[in-house]
Parts: structure tokens; C-alpha cells; sequence
């Protein structure tokens, strides 16, 4: 009995680059967590026969009959870094590659990507209540970043005060950008108002008529800019 | 239904990485001592691999299997605790790593994960049976021929020849309790241990068999105490029986003194539990038919049972049980004395070292009950008081001198920590001069190797008795040059592609030891192996690799902290190379130890990657293991039926 059997469709491959790294850490993070577990077991922790759920690791349990998992606990996860609800590194990074994304439209300015973004999130700002969000989502645009994320929101946030204060000399290039964003602000008072029109419960009348307010201040304020 | 879990080789590998991240700390000859502490206030020190691993708690099934392992080599073996968990993580990471560079593809299996966990089974089934069928041979050729055998007449420790070869046993002690106790004290205990055994040799004897003798008797061979400095531990003649006299000690200034060892009560007990006493059976008509009457009877009658021990001289009564306060008191009128609750062992050992047989029945004694003895006189050994007895010469024990072990130490878990490593040291000496065959059973090896062995007149192609190597990572060396070699010579014939594997598999898990020896110092191991590898590629004289008395005459000094000199290499001048003068400072070892370790290692690894999937079963006593951080205590079981 050959151990380099039949051939199948798996051949083995010495690893990439990327893929020793990815083993490499891995190795390392293992190490990691089994000293620490060996030295758990000195101080007088029990070692469980059960595993995490989230990680797979064994489990330890103290004198407390409380149970500890090593990995989940004391380390870094392997996967969490990279999950914007957890990491606020991650939201920044996923609000930049969006805004890359978005960046054909709009010119990369900062201030104005700052205002144009912030005018999106207005949007979302005023929808505290779930079912709310997703009817205004539903209106806008596609490329909305998802209504739940709160780090978007914040830094949506942010950006609206210092939109006077960072009002740059006015340029001819300024110009059609900042007409887009009006055009696209109209739309969404329009849609507003049209809401507002059919709307029949008073909370939702209220979520709209601040939504409108705040098209108005962006109005106000877009205008300001072109002058 | 009950709850499965299914074991992958990541579970087992991480168990086990587990265990050796706790033990590797202390282990080789710079490693650390581990205290434990018991809320009770109890305190054990210890740097016994076992000690550690079976102190810890483990419910999970896989770590307490290994834990089982590790203590069933040890009892054996006496030593390589750690060692065993340290290869046993390092095989299996090579398994690993080869099970998912090839798995098995001549069977269709579900997932990547099932394929390599067969491959895996497949590769740990393979290094058993190399282990079994062509490990022993391998070594005997290969590493053997760079140890020596140590012969029994070598070793006392007070000959004071210049010659090294005749303190190899002090060498070999030493260097076992150097990896044991602290530096400070090995050559003392080493000296000390030289001398019991020296004292329990039997000169007509294999060696194996005092070895034997004194493992297994060594509870009854040796006292603790404790508050005393840990050089206050000597060797005193006879046997020291752990009981105090229960009856004042009589003057008796006749010699030899006579003693006779009982089992059973001298005075049946009257009224047991369960059972029904009838008076005035048996046809003889007596006047009363009351309690008070038979035990007058009783005491009349062992009152004929002293009269005989009186007879025959015997002035110490050793009893297995407690006797009545009657019997004591006739033997104190009759001036004789008595020991009480002594235990099986003491008295097994007793009886051995005599030669006289414990009385079964009270009425009938004969002298070959009566032992023999030059005094019985009571002894202070720190707080307590124990009774000292030496045995008159009799034809059976003319060879040994029988004496016994004082174990001093500060504290009480120090000397347990002592004891321990007494006893590890002589099992590990049994092993060293137990021939190999007699400890293999008749399953492992098959009836070819053993006549082959047999029928091989050169003494240097088996393990023999009391072979032993330079200590530190030697065999390890040694064991994997071999096994490269050995692998080379299978790559032209496609077939034994596994055999190629296993051996390399095996050969880089070796030097995982000598890695973690030198793990503090890698620049040391590479000259190490590098020194090895020297002296075996130049075709030194395979003796070269011990020492040989001082051609030194500019010792280069490695580069590391200095340890006391045992990881020392001296080697000669630089311009010196033809001398065969190459000088190991590295401490002795035993050969068959090692390769017993290799084969449980492998036989532990098979068992390991034969388990497939875990079983919860609930039972009364450890429902609350498996309980949540925020249930109650007064849930039922029937909470946990999902």
C-alpha cells in the first residue's frame, strides 16, 4: 500500500509565501496557547474534556467551577481582527475600501468626499428603529454601507461640524461635484416628502420630517459652498 | 442519545503539547523543581516527571490516557518521564505534518480530515512495528558499539584507582540524580546509593536479581526523617521495623536473641461482629456455663502458648495485629517483648532476611519458626522511636549484608522527594542489567530474534546488560544518524517507501530531546552534535566517545554558562587532529531504558491515534464537571439529556 496512492486530484504542493506565513502564525499562536494552558494547569486549573465553541480549544476550569478558554480569553483571536462590528480598525478600513469604491463618481477631495459621505449618512442618522432603516435604505442607494454598523455613523458624525469650518477656496472642479450632491439631496427630500405624504403612523411622520430638516441644512449648506 | 465528539489529530496534538509545555521546564539536567501546595498546607517538591503529571487535573479522556502511560513506563523504567512526553509530542508532530503532505488516497474518504487521520493511524501502526522488529538491531549495531558495559564488580565507590572505568556506576547514579534532586546533594546521595548497593550485592548472584530484590522491597528498606540536613542520611546495619516495643524492653544479655513473627491473635477475640459463641458444647459437662469461665480458659491456655516460646528461648514476639491486653501482660510477667501492627512488608522482608517462617497456628511453634537475631534494641530516628534488629548470619545470607536507608530532610516533602529518587535510581539500575529479552514479552518479540539473538556470539550486537552511553543527547544523535542511514538505504526500492518515511519520521523526532536539552544554548548543541558527528565519521575507536584520562592539555571550553561541569566538552588542541583523544564530560546513561522508552512512545502514539470519537456519559459522581459556570448545584442529571 503506496502512501502516494492513486492519483486523485489532490497533489501536494509545497506551500506559497502567504500560505508559510498563514502556517507560521499559526504554529506560533499554538505554542502560545499551550504554554499558557501548561502553566493554568500548574497554578491548579482542571482540564476539561470539553472544547470551545467558538475556537475549539480545551477548556479549563478553576476552582471556582468556572470555565476559562485561553484562546478566546487572553489572546487575540485569529479571525476577530478582521470583523468591523468587533474591531474599529476594521470599520475604518471597510469605510475606506467603500469610499474607494464610490470613488468613480465622486472626485477623491477630501473635504468633499467628507460632505458627500456625510450627506449619505444623513440619511441614516435620524432611523433609530430597524424596520425605519430599511425603508430608507431601500430608497437609497445601493452602495449604502449597512445600517446596523455604528462606526460608519460616528464618523459620518464627526464630519458634519467641521463641514464649515473646512471650506476650502472654491475651484472650477468644485463645481459639478457639489451640483451632483445637491441633485442628489433633492432626490432625497423628494422621496421625503412623498413619504411624508403617505405616511400614517406620527413616529414615522417625525423621522421624516427630521430627515427633511436635515436636507435642508445640507442644501443650505451645499449652497454655501458654491458661493 | 448520548453526546459524541469527534477527535481530530488537532485535539490529540494540542493535549499533548499541553502536557510537555508543563513538564519541559524541568526537564534535563538545568531544569527547575515544582512546588506544589495543598491547601491543607502540604508542600511537594519535585522534579519527577511522573509526580508533576499525576499531580495535575485532567479530566479530559485523552490527557489522563497519556498521564497513564507515562506512570506504567515509569514504574517500569524508573525514569524518562519526560522524555516520553517530550518525543511523544514531537512524533506526533511529524505525523501531522506528513499526514497532511500525504494522505492516504487509495481509499475514498468523506473529508480531508478522515483521509488524514488514517494516514496518520496508517504511519503510527508502521513506526510500531519498526519499533518492534528492527529498532532493537539498529541500535545494537549502530549506537551500542559507542557505549560500554558496565560490569557489576566495577562499582564501589571508596576504590580510589585513577582508572575511570570503575566509578561508571557512580557515574551513571549520579548523572540520574542530577536530573532529580539538586546539584548540590547528587554526589553525596550518589556516593550513598553506591554503598547500598554495594552492601546488598550478592557475589554469586546476577546482579539482576539484588537489583530486584531491592526494588521491590525498598518500602521496608528505608526510613524518613525529617528536620535533619540532608547529609545526616546514612546506611545502618539490619533492619529498622517501624513499630515501637509495646511491652518494656527486658535486659536479656543472651545471645544470639531469639524472635518469632505471628499473624493471627495469640487470644482469639471473643465476640466478633456476626458471630454466635455456644458454651458448654462438645460433650464435657462443666459446672458453669458463663463467659467468664471461657476466657479464664483462653488465658489458661495462652498461658501454655508462653510457657512454649519460654522453652525455646524466645525473648521478641513480633505480631502482625494488635494483640489483648492479656497476652501483653503475661509476656511482660514472662519478661518477653512485643512489637505490635507491623506491616506485611516489614515482616515479608523480615522473614526473608532470617530465614524463618511466620507461625501460622499459636499452638504449635517449632524452631523453624524461631529467627535468629544479633540484637533488637529500639532506635531514635528524629521524633520517632523505632525498633533496630540485625540478623545473625545464616548460610542463604552469608553473600549481602543486609542493611537499611536513612532518609534525612529538612522538610517532610523533601524526603519524599528523596525516596522517590532512591527508588527511581535502583528500577532504573534493574532495568539497565535486566537482559532485554526477559523484559520483552513473548507477544512483542517473535521466537526468530530471540534465537537470533541468542544464537549471536559477539556481545556486541544485542543490548547487553548493563550497557550504558554518554549521557545529553547523545543516543539521540547516534540513534538518528543511524536511522538516516538506514533510510538512504531503502530509497532505490519503491516498495518499503513507508519503512523511508517512518524512519525519518522518527529520526527528526530524536533530536527534539537533545533540542530541548540544549534549549537554552543552541550554539552548544550544534557543537555537540557536530563533536559527535566528528568522531564517528573519522572512524574514531568507538570508545573514543567515553573518556579517557587527561590528554587535555588545552581544553577549549564551549561557549555557555558554565554548569557545573557537567555539560562540559574538552577537547585537544587545535592542530591535534589525528589524536583519538576526545574527552565527553557528559554523564552516563542506560542504553535499555532508552530503547524501552522508544517502544512505549510508539506504542502510546498508536493507541493515542486509535481513538476516533469521545462518549459522554453521565454518571452520579461527575455531573458537576459538566456543569455550566450559572447552573445550580440542585439540578438533576436529567438537565444534560440534549
Amino acid at each position: 500500500m503506496a502512501l502516494n496512492g492513486d492519483e486523485e486530484d489532490f497533489e501536494w504542493e509545497p506551500p506559497t509565501e502567504a500560505e508559510m506565513k498563514v502556517i507560521q502564525a499559526r504554529r506560533e499562536r499554538q505554542d502560545k496557547i499551550s504554554k499558557l494552558m501548561g502553566d493554568y494547569l500548574l497554578k491548579g486549573y482542571k482540564m476539561l474534556g470539553v472544547c470551545c465553541d467558538v475556537c475549539g480549544t480545551i477548556l479549563l476550569q478553576d476552582r471556582q467551577q468556572k470555565n476559562y478558554c485561553v484562546s478566546c480569553q487572553e489572546l487575540d483571536s485569529d479571525i476577530d481582527k478582521d470583523n468591523p462590528a468587533l474591531n474599529a480598525q476594521a470599520a475604518l478600513s471597510q469605510v475606506r475600501e467603500r469610499q474607494l469604491a464610490t470613488q468613480a463618481p465622486v472626485h477623491a477631495a477630501d473635504p468633499n468626499a467628507g460632505t458627500a459621505s456625510s450627506s449619505q449618512a444623513n440619511a441614516l442618522v435620524p432611523q433609530p428603529r430597524p424596520e425605519h432603516c430599511e425603508g430608507a435604505a431601500a430608497g437609497g442607494r445601493a452602495t449604502l454601507p449597512p445600517p446596523t454598523a455604528p462606526a460608519p455613523a460616528p464618523v459620518a458624525t464627526t464630519t458634519l461640524a467641521p463641514t464649515r469650518p473646512l471650506v476650502t477656496p472654491q475651484t472650477a472642479a468644485l463645481q459639478p461635484v457639489l451640483d451632483e450632491a445637491e441633485e442628489a439631496v433633492l432626490i432625497k427630500l423628494r422621496w421625503a416628502t412623498t413619504q411624508l405624504q403617505s405616511s400614517a403612523s406620527l413616529e414615522a411622520s417625525i423621522q421624516l420630517c427630521s430627515l427633511i430638516t436635515s436636507c435642508a441644512n445640507s442644501l443650505r449648506s451645499l449652497k454655501e459652498l458654491s458661493q | 442519545m448520548l453526546p459524541l465528539e469527534h477527535l481530530h489529530l488537532e485535539h490529540v496534538l494540542q493535549t499533548v503539547s499541553v502536557l510537555e509545555a508543563v513538564v519541559r521546564r524541568s526537564f534535563g539536567p538545568e531544569g527547575g523543581q515544582v512546588l506544589f501546595t495543598q491547601d491543607t498546607g502540604q508542600a511537594m517538591l519535585t522534579r519527577s516527571g511522573t509526580r508533576i503529571l499525576t499531580a495535575l487535573h485532567l479530566e479530559h479522556p485523552l490527557a489522563r490516557m497519556v498521564v497513564e502511560c507515562v506512570w506504567k513506563h515509569s514504574t517500569v523504567t524508573g525514569d524518562g518521564s519526560k522524555t516520553f512526553i517530550i518525543l511523544l509530542a514531537s512524533i506526533l508532530r511529524m505525523i501531522h505534518a506528513t499526514a497532511r503532505k500525504e494522505p492516504k488516497a487509495s481509499h475514498s474518504y468523506n473529508s480531508t480530515k478522515t483521509a488524514e487521520a488514517a494516514t496518520a493511524r496508517y504511519l503510527a501502526d508502521k513506526l510500531l512495528a519498526f519499533g518492534l522488529k528492527d529498532l532493537h538491531d539498529l541500535i545494537a549495531r549502530e549506537v551500542v558499539p559507542y557505549g560500554c558495559c558496565v560490569t557489576w564488580e566495577d562499582f564501589t565507590a571508596k576504590q580510589s584507582s585513577s582508572l575511570t572505568d570503575n566509578n561508571n556506576v557512580q557515574k551513571l547514579v549520579a548523572s540520574f540524580f542530577q536530573t532529580r534532586l539538586s546539584l548540590t546533594h547528587s554526589d553525596f546521595i550518589s556516593d550513598l546509593t553506591c554503598e547500598l548497593l554495594n552492601k546488598w550485592k550478592s557475589k554469586n548472584g546476577p546482579p539482576s536479581y539484588s537489583l530486584r530484590f531491592l526494588n521491590d522491597n525498598f518500602p521496608a528498606l528505608h526510613t524518613r526523617v525529617s528536620g535533619f540536613p540532608i547529609s545526616s542520611s546514612r546506611l545502618i546495619e539490619g533492619q529498622v521495623i517501624h513499630r515501637d516495643f509495646a511491652t518494656p524492653l527486658s535486659q536479656a544479655d543472651r545471645q544470639p536473641i531469639k524472635a518469632v513473627v505471628f499473624n493471627e491473635y495469640l487470644q482469639p477475640k471473643l465476640l466478633n461482629t456476626g458471630e454466635v459463641l455456644e458454651l458448654g458444647r462438645g460433650g464435657r459437662v462443666m459446672e458453669e456455663r458463663s463467659i467468664v469461665h471461657f476466657s479464664a480458659w483462653t488465658e489458661r491456655s495462652l498461658e501454655c502458648v508462653i510457657a512454649n516460646l519460654k522453652t525455646l528461648g524466645v525473648s521478641v514476639l513480633l505480631s502482625a495485629v494488635k494483640q489483648s491486653a492479656a497476652v501483653l501482660a503475661l509476656a511482660t510477667q514472662a519478661q518477653l517483648c512485643v512489637v505490635e501492627c507491623v506491616s506485611e512488608d516489614e515482616l515479608a522482608l523480615f522473614a526473608k532476611l532470617s530465614g524463618a517462617a511466620p507461625v501460622t497456628d499459636c499452638h504449635v511453634i517449632q524452631p523453624e519458626h524461631v529467627a535468629k537475631l544479633t540484637f533488637c534494641r529500639p532506635i531514635l530516628l528524629g521524633a520517632h522511636r523505632y525498633v533496630h534488629v540485625a540478623f545473625q548470619a545464616s548460610e542463604e545470607m552469608i553473600m549481602v549484608e543486609p542493611c537499611s536507608l536513612v532518609i534525612c530532610a529538612p522538610v517532610e516533602g523533601q524526603t519524599e522527594q528523596y525516596t522517590r529518587a532512591f527508588h527511581d535510581a535502583i528500577c532504573m539500575l534493574h532495568t539497565t542489567w535486566e537482559p532485554i529479552c526477559a523484559t520483552l514479552t513473548a507477544s512483542q518479540k517473535t521466537l526468530e530474534s530471540c534465537n537470533f539473538l541468542h544464537m549471536d556470539s559477539q556481545a556486541a550486537s544485542t543490548i547487553g546488560p548493563g550497557c550504558v552511553i554518554p549521557a545529553s543527547g547523545t543516543f539521540e544523535f547516534l540513534l538518528n544518524r543511524a536511522l538516516q542511514k538506514h533510510c538512504h538505504s531503502y530509497t532505490v526500492s519503491s516498495d518499503t517507501s513507508n519503512n523511508f518515511s517512518v524512519s525519518q519520521i522518527l529520526a527528526t523526532a530524536l533530536l527534539s530531546i537533545p533540542q530541548e536539552i540544549y534549549s537554552h544554548n543552541l550554539r552548544c548543541f550544534l557543537q555537540t552534535q557536530t563533536r559527535i558527528l566528528n568522531c564517528i565519521s573519522n572512524d574514531f575507536h568507538p570508545s573514543t566517545l567515553f573518556y579517557q584520562p587527561g590528554h587535555n592539555s588545552n581544553p577549549i571550553q564551549n561557549g555557555g554558562p558554565p554548569e557545573g561541569g557537567k555539560l562540559s566538552l574538552h577537547c585537544c588542541r587545535k592542530g591535534d587532529v589525528s589524536s583519538k583523544v576526545f574527552v565527553l564530560d557528559l554523564g552516563l546513561e542506560s542504553v535499555s531504558c532508552k530503547y524501552q522508552l522508544l517502544l512505549a512512545v510508539l506504542q502510546c502514539v498508536t493507541s493515542l491515534l486509535q481513538a476516533d470519537t469521545i462518549l459522554r456519559t453521565h454518571t452520579a459522581l461527575h455531573t458537576r464537571s459538566h456543569r455550566l459556570a450559572n447552573s445550580s448545584p440542585e439540578d438533576t442529571e436529567d438537565e444534560f439529556r440534549d
